[in-house]
């Protein structure tokens, strides 16, 4: 009875321990997915929000970018926004709370993917957009470029992903313009 | 007589359930109960987490098949055995299982897709689409099908194509078959 006990109670330990190393060092993509989901909360907001909470909310997002960051979206039929830096990043964020009542982003679905020197990692996600007062829900699926800099993941790159691309237009049979 | 004593302040303590309520609640043997309990988890586990995806359908472009709101099931075992045929109702994965678009399949491997006067043409020729009942003006330039690629529409274009989410999707994002 007495090894019994001795050998749950050493299972116990090497379980707490194997718990907190990977609380205390937590993989890369964890750190990521923890990043990205913070990234997400901070975007969202709803419409009473001040216009020192709208700068600091803008301040904060920014602080997810590299400052050299490069944003490509393109949601056809809806947004079409190119940005280029921090800075841009913080104009549209105050742009965009002060003109729509809301939004609540999420990411329901994130993987990534860390390459082997573990300084820079790819996410692919989908976003998930609703805006209050529209009945459709935005969703896109979406390509996050992270860096490690100075011990924190910022993200250098976004760029839209066509799930469903038309990528093999045909050449037309008959030229419209026939040359004599 | 202690030991009757104490069972019978047991007894007093716990009052026993009616016959009828016991066996409603654990049934006449509680350890088979327990089994049925533990496997009917784990069935209910298997299928709903990894054959059959539930789904709640947001957006109006599979209008009127499939209404908002509406509940289905994605079957993933569907293309076990044979590829994905023309006129099947699809789930169409994005970063992950969590969100997906769902879309009626036109367009095969090797085909070409076109839209003429709200006219689906594959290979030129008109395709009966009996489940279209609303007005399309569509008119898009043909699209020619790779070996593993399909086209994917709504049944609802009333609205213009570049507001419906429509394109060629891969065979690895085509994860099922709408069961109902």
């Amino acid at each position: 009875m007495k090894i019994v006990f001795r050998l749950v109670l050493a299972a116990a330990l090497v379980a707490l321990g194997v718990w907190l190393w990977f609380v205390l060092f937590p993989s890369p993509e964890k750190v990521i997915r923890k990043r990205l989901m913070g990234l997400a909360h901070t975007a969202s907001f709803s419409s009473n929000e001040g216009n020192l909470a709208r700068l600091a909310a803008a301040q904060n997002l920014a602080g997810f970018f590299a400052t050299n960051v490069e944003i490509n979206i393109n949601v056809p039929g809806r947004i079409q926004h190119n940005f280029l830096g921090r800075d841009e990043i913080k104009e549209a964020v105050l742009g965009a709370r002060s003109t729509l009542g809301g939004l609540k982003v999420q990411f329901p679905d994130i993987n990534i993917t860390v390459v082997p020197d573990k300084q820079s990692a790819v996410a692919d996600l989908t976003v998930e957009a609703r805006v209050s007062g529209e009945q459709d829900l935005i969703v896109q699926e979406m390509k996050f470029t992270l860096q490690k800099t100075d011990g924190e993941w910022l993200v250098t790159r976004v760029e839209t992903v066509r799930t469903l691309s038309i990528l093999h237009f045909e050449p037309p049979r008959f030229p419209s313009i026939v040359l004599t | 007589m202690p030991a009757q004593k104490k069972q019978a302040a047991q007894t007093a303590r716990t009052p026993r359930l009616p016959n009828w309520l016991r066996i409603a609640l654990v049934g006449r043997n509680p350890k088979v109960t327990l089994a049925r309990i533990v496997v009917l988890t784990v069935t209910c586990f298997v299928v709903f987490k990894f054959i059959l995806l539930p789904i709640r359908i947001e957006g109006g472009s599979m209008l009127p098949t499939y209404r908002e709101s509406s509940v289905n099931l994605v079957n993933r075992l569907a293309y076990l055995w044979h590829g994905p045929q023309r006129g099947d109702v699809v789930g169409i994965r994005l970063a992950g299982f969590h969100v997906m678009y769902m879309k009626r399949i036109i367009g095969l491997p090797g085909e070409t897709v076109a839209f003429v006067n709200g006219h689906v043409l594959i290979d030129d020729k008109v395709l009966d689409e009996p489940y279209e009942k609303y007005d399309c003006d569509w008119n898009l330039p043909p699209v020619k099908l790779d070996a593993n690629e399909y086209y994917v529409v709504g049944d609802n274009r009333t609205m213009p194509p570049q507001y419906h989410t429509q394109g060629v999707a891969s065979r690895d994002r085509i994860i099922g078959k709408l069961l109902l």
